[in-house]
């Protein structure tokens, strides 16, 4: 049976190594708002923060070029830092940025390698306990919004997710809700019939203005 | 009972018509903010407070910052309309100071602080209408908020106030009773392991009213709890808005 877990409710009467949850008395009790299933012994968190783990891609916004660092804005309790010399061509700052974890450095700082600029697009950022689910099993639910509407989707595991080109709206859209959803079963055919053929017929150019661009 | 030249108890009923043991009722909201991580706003009687939480973010300033662990930072605001009384048209008050400080103090008890070494959790606290016990009130609805945030901890806590008129007990004071009753002593409680984060008293009891108001205080906390839990669900049950766009 699965059940809506609190902070401090029972899990298990038993030690088990769960995420999110902690071991007292040879008892199991969580940490954060999960939903639990009996049966499988399987945790699945409804909210949570970002833990950085090495080599898991990242998406930010430069906020400060230094002299010998980019520092990176990453929507999280730590600060990203891109070190220059492993860049290669120009960033500046309030550029888009894909990188990669390098570590966790004792002040709370995580060390970003592989940087690579996203240039156009935007970021919208969702909680980081439902990036998971927005990949879906093998990224097969963000490429069923990726097909659907044309847009290049990239998703970082803090929570911020880029989006280009293609149906953006139909697709940022799709990706709230799975962010509002993410709980609620028969999630994947919901998303499935919110973005089958949305794609502008041309999905490679960019998306036609809108009315009042044109005019303006 | 008279006391102070108020009769706060008649015929075992208060002035509002509770007996002794009788909480006021109590209604917790989740995710009224949008743009904070975590958010709830309750009313308790006549008391109406929303609690925000934001974090963990940087420490500002740096020097406030642990390298350990995260530190907590609460701040508990009353309206200038919240009250008859003068409170918050110029900033804070040393009573608002002091109840930013014990509140944060309850959350770095249950709050997993080590796992964000250098950061800081802000817990805002705004009384909108006040009608006693706004430090319990506050606690309780901070305590949704942040479950609500997704910042880890290792339990709910609540809060209530016990008092005493004459030789009664009477839990949950309002304004009234908080002002001419002989004893205010507001506890929060750690309700898995019924620990105690907070405890005050203004006035005196005696040792075994001491322990009769604790007791009354965690037999009334199974309810408070279960209010609790409750709104959290309930955030669950319905699609949520959409949160903020960076």
């Amino acid at each position: 049976m699965k059940r809506i877990i609190v902070p401090g409710d029972l899990v298990e009467d038993k030690p088990l190594h769960l995420m999110d949850t902690f071991i007292e008395e040879n008892k199991t009790y969580a940490t954060v708002i999960s939903i639990y299933d009996d049966e499988k012994k399987s945790l699945v968190p409804l909210e949570g923060l970002w833990y950085p783990q090495r080599d898991e891609p990242v998406i930010g916004v430069i906020e400060e070029a230094k002299l010998n660092t980019y520092t990176v804005q990453l929507s999280a309790p730590y600060k990203g830092i891109i070190i220059s010399k492993y860049t290669e061509g120009k960033i500046e700052n309030g550029d888009m940025v894909e990188a990669y974890v390098k570590e966790l450095d004792k002040t709370g700082t995580v060390v970003l390698s592989r940087p690579r600029v996203l240039h156009g697009g935007k970021i919208v950022i969702i909680r980081p306990a439902k990036v998971h689910r927005l990949l879906g099993r093998a990224n097969t639910m963000v490429k069923q919004i990726s097909d659907g509407t044309g847009a290049m989707i990239k998703v970082g595991m803090n929570g911020a997710v880029w989006l280009k080109g293609g149906n953006i709206d139909i697709a940022t859209d799709a990706v709230l809700r799975i962010q509002n959803e993410a709980h609620i079963s028969g999630l994947t055919e919901r998303i499935g019939n919110m973005v089958k053929d949305t794609a502008p017929k041309n999905a490679s150019e960019p998306q036609a203005p809108k009315k009042h661009e044109e005019s303006a | 009972m008279k006391n102070n030249g108020i009769q706060l108890i008649t015929n075992g009923k208060r002035l509002d018509g509770r007996t002794a043991r009788d909480m006021r009722s109590i209604k917790i909201t989740p995710n009224v903010v949008k743009n904070a991580a975590g958010s709830a706003s309750i009313e308790w009687g006549n008391n109406k407070i929303i609690a925000a939480v934001h974090g963990p973010t940087e420490a500002l300033p740096r020097h406030t910052a642990n390298p350990d662990r995260a530190v907590v930072k609460c701040r508990y605001m009353m309206a200038p309309f919240s009250s008859s009384e003068e409170h918050g048209r110029a900033g804070m008050n040393r009573r608002a100071v002091e109840i930013s400080k014990v509140t944060a103090e309850v959350f770095e008890n249950v709050i997993l602080l080590d796992q964000f070494p250098g950061t800081e959790i802000s817990i805002y606290v705004e009384v909108l209408q006040s009608d006693g016990g706004t430090r319990a009130a506050g606690i309780t609805c901070a305590s949704v908020a942040l479950a609500l945030s997704g910042i880890p901890m290792k339990d709910l806590p609540y809060a209530v106030s016990v008092g005493k008129v004459g030789n009664d007990l009477i839990l949950d004071l309002d304004k009234i009773e908080d002002n001419y009753s002989e004893a205010d002593m507001p506890v929060a409680i750690l309700p898995r392991t019924n620990s105690i984060v907070l405890l005050q008293m203004d006035g005196a009891m005696t040792k075994e009213q001491f322990k009769e108001g604790l007791a009354m205080v965690i037999e009334s906390g199974k309810e408070i709890s279960r209010i609790q839990k409750e709104a959290i669900r309930a955030a669950y049950q319905e699609p949520e808005k959409e949160k903020a766009h960076m």
